[in-house]
């Protein structure tokens, strides 16, 4: 089974998934939004905390190997910004390293450090809440949700005909591959940029056929500019309103009375 | 005379003005309701071009296509009064499916045609029992196999119940049980009733099933009419690039070496036992019972048993019967019946006459077996 389906079988299979996509995409997007609104690191602490509860719920932890090498690349990426913030502290403050190393200035403070810190917990805590929303949330569900918002017809269906001929497009894809290979197509780096090409022109016009083809067929099956919804998602409720209110006040609060009462610098023996 | 369920007067199209020649050339067909129609032509012969024009997909460049009598009108609310009842089925499930659930795709093509949420419940259901995918229903279109997809595109032609079934290549990307299953209920919706054309390039399938074949060749009509007479011209064959049914060539070579005449064309293998049979082999009899709300008692019996239908398919499935034949029982009952033996087949009350019937008319290739 292909990463896409494994996707589609974790988010069809989740516990979440009758959940209303509307209520979860609020939630998601109150809890990223409390995560950066004060400097507490408690704050992302909790934030990771919920979502990693909610993953496992979702999930049942059952977390496709593909999605942790994900999650390992996309920290790999986020270290790279931390040292970033990291070694461009202002040297006013107090200073941990500085240094030159080439043209480059190095200048690690205690707010940098703290800096850093507080980014990369943000960081992770915000992904982990992304991937359960998305590890719980149908495109499709998605789509009508947004319907339900009154977001025009045409993007919602653009976005459900979208994901469903990407696993098309992937499918056709792997094909070609598989069938270059054993032709020898990836024999040496040259070979191997001329066969990649010649796949993508491949996928390019494979396109256009789909697409025409797709137009008669919607024709034969009466299609009449609006795709019918047989399954319509939960309703957002009030409760969903009321737990978003309520997780916002309650980690906003509690990052106000925890602001800069862990120091990581301190902690760490730098200063 | 029968007004024809569609008729077409010279009709001519090419998808654009750049090709050698027209994707159809004068196209003259009269297809009656009722009566099983298969489109028979190689790769690129045009049967699909010639599908998307009976529904009004496509415009004639030339000539006209009548439905009922009538010239198709291209206004958009006849066409989609013409597609509520003109169904077709494309012969690639993956540009027939639009939705992400089995479910849904289904739904799609019942809400474009109308009808009422309450009934689509069970519409999805029973469309998805005559393929043979009644377990899927819940399933993401993604996670299921090609042959899989093929029955849900089938499945959401057979559940808007439409007065005209067109189906491409019903048959192609599936295995030889599945295929049978799908013919099946293809047969059982033409005999309820629903005019069914198909096209294919199995000429097996073709010559076993269809009442008239229309054979195309480069977007060019060079046969309509009964099979038995266009498979008896092997140039004709040949030259449409096709190839002659097997059953057709086993009695050519029979009747050569018996110097008997090949007429009547045998179709199915029962019928060329048939044929074959010694005048003095035992021959068995068929206890033909129909089902309608539960399965008949009718005792122990030590038979092979056989079944047809939906309805019965599924009394046999809820109460776990034994079954022999699950799939091509008519055909595996009457040559089981020939070969000595008696069997009981079970089927669905609405079908039971035809296929008595359908037995019956073995008579004309020679022995024929008994139905009780």
């Amino acid at each position: 089974m292909s990463e896409q389906q494994q996707m589609d079988t974790l988010v069809y299979g989740s516990r979440m998934v009758s959940w209303s996509p509307l209520g979860k995409l609020l939630f998601t997007i109150t809890i990223l939004i409390v995560n950066i609104c004060t400097d507490s690191l408690f704050v992302p602490i909790v934030t990771f905390a919920i979502g990693i509860v909610m993953l496992f719920y979702s999930t049942v932890c059952k977390i496709p190997k593909f999605i942790l090498l994900a999650l390992l690349g996309a920290i790999l990426i986020i270290v790279i910004g931390v040292i970033m913030v990291l070694i461009t502290g202002n040297d006013e403050s107090c200073v941990i390293w500085d240094d030159h190393i080439l043209w480059l200035h190095i200048c690690v403070t205690e707010i940098s450090f703290n800096k850093a810190w507080l980014v990369f917990l943000r960081s992770i805590a915000g992904m982990t809440v992304m991937i359960s929303f998305a590890t719980s949330t149908p495109v499709p569900h998605l789509s009508q949700g947004l319907n339900q918002i009154h977001v025009p017809n045409e993007v919602t269906e653009l976005i459900t005909l979208i994901y469903r001929y990407a696993f098309l497009f992937l499918e056709r894809m792997e094909i070609m591959w598989n069938a270059a290979q054993c032709r020898m197509g990836f024999n040496g780096f040259m070979n191997t940029m001329r066969t990649t090409a010649t796949i993508a022109v491949g996928m390019f016009i494979t396109s256009f056929d789909m697409a025409s083809k797709a137009q008669i067929v919607l024709e034969c099956r009466n299609y009449r500019g609006v795709f019918p919804v047989y399954n319509m998602p939960a309703k957002m409720s009030v409760k969903w309103i009321l737990a978003s209110v309520i997780i916002f006040a309650a980690i906003f609060v509690l990052g106000c009375y925890t602001s800069n009462t862990i120091n990581m610098a301190k902690i760490c023996g730098f200063i | 005379m029968a007004v024809p369920l569609f008729e077409t007067e010279n009709l001519e199209f090419s998808y654009n003005s750049r090709q050698s020649r027209p994707s159809l050339d004068n196209i003259n067909i009269a297809i009656h309701k009722g009566v099983r129609a298969v489109v028979l032509g190689a790769n690129g012969a045009g049967k699909s071009t010639l599908f998307y024009q009976l529904n009004g997909v496509l415009k004639p460049k030339k000539g006209v296509v009548k439905y009922n009598g009538k010239p198709i009108d291209y206004s958009q609310n006849s066409l989609y009064a013409l597609r509520n009842e003109v169904c077709v089925a494309v012969q690639n499930p993956d540009e027939q499916i639009f939705s992400v659930t089995v479910e849904e795709d289904i739904a799609f093509g019942l809400f474009n045609t109308g009808v009422h949420r309450e009934i689509i419940d069970k519409s999805i259901d029973d469309a998805l029992f005559k393929v043979g995918m009644a377990g899927y229903r819940k399933k993401p279109v993604s996670q299921i196999s090609k042959g899989q997809r093929k029955r849900v595109a089938l499945a959401g032609a057979f559940a808007v119940n439409p007065k005209v079934l067109i189906l491409d290549e019903p048959t192609a990307g599936l295995d030889p049980q599945t295929s049978c299953e799908v013919m099946e209920a293809i047969d059982q919706i033409s005999i309820t009733g629903t005019s069914v054309i198909i096209s294919t390039h199995d000429v097996d399938l073709a010559y076993a099933w269809a009442d008239e074949i229309y054979v195309l060749k480069n977007g060019k009509m060079i046969y309509s009419g009964e099979p038995g007479a266009f498979f008896s011209d092997k140039k004709s064959v040949i030259s449409a690039e096709l190839a002659i049914p097997h059953s057709f060539s086993v009695n050519s070579y029979i009747c050569s070496m018996r110097g008997e005449s090949e007429t009547p064309y045998p179709r199915t293998d029962s019928q060329v036992i048939c044929k074959i049979l010694p005048s003095d082999a035992k021959v068995g009899k068929i206890r033909l019972i129909r089902t309608s709300k539960s399965v008949p008692d009718i005792g122990k019996i030590d038979e092979r048993i056989g079944i047809y239908g939906f309805n019965t398919r599924r009394l046999f499935m809820d109460s776990g019967l034994p079954v022999d034949y699950n799939f091509n029982a008519v055909e595996h009952c009457i040559i089981e019946a020939l070969n000595g033996n008696n069997v009981t087949l079970y089927c669905d009350e609405c079908i039971a006459d035809k296929i008595d019937s359908r037995i019956k008319s073995l008579s004309q290739f020679g022995k024929c077996p008994e139905v009780i």
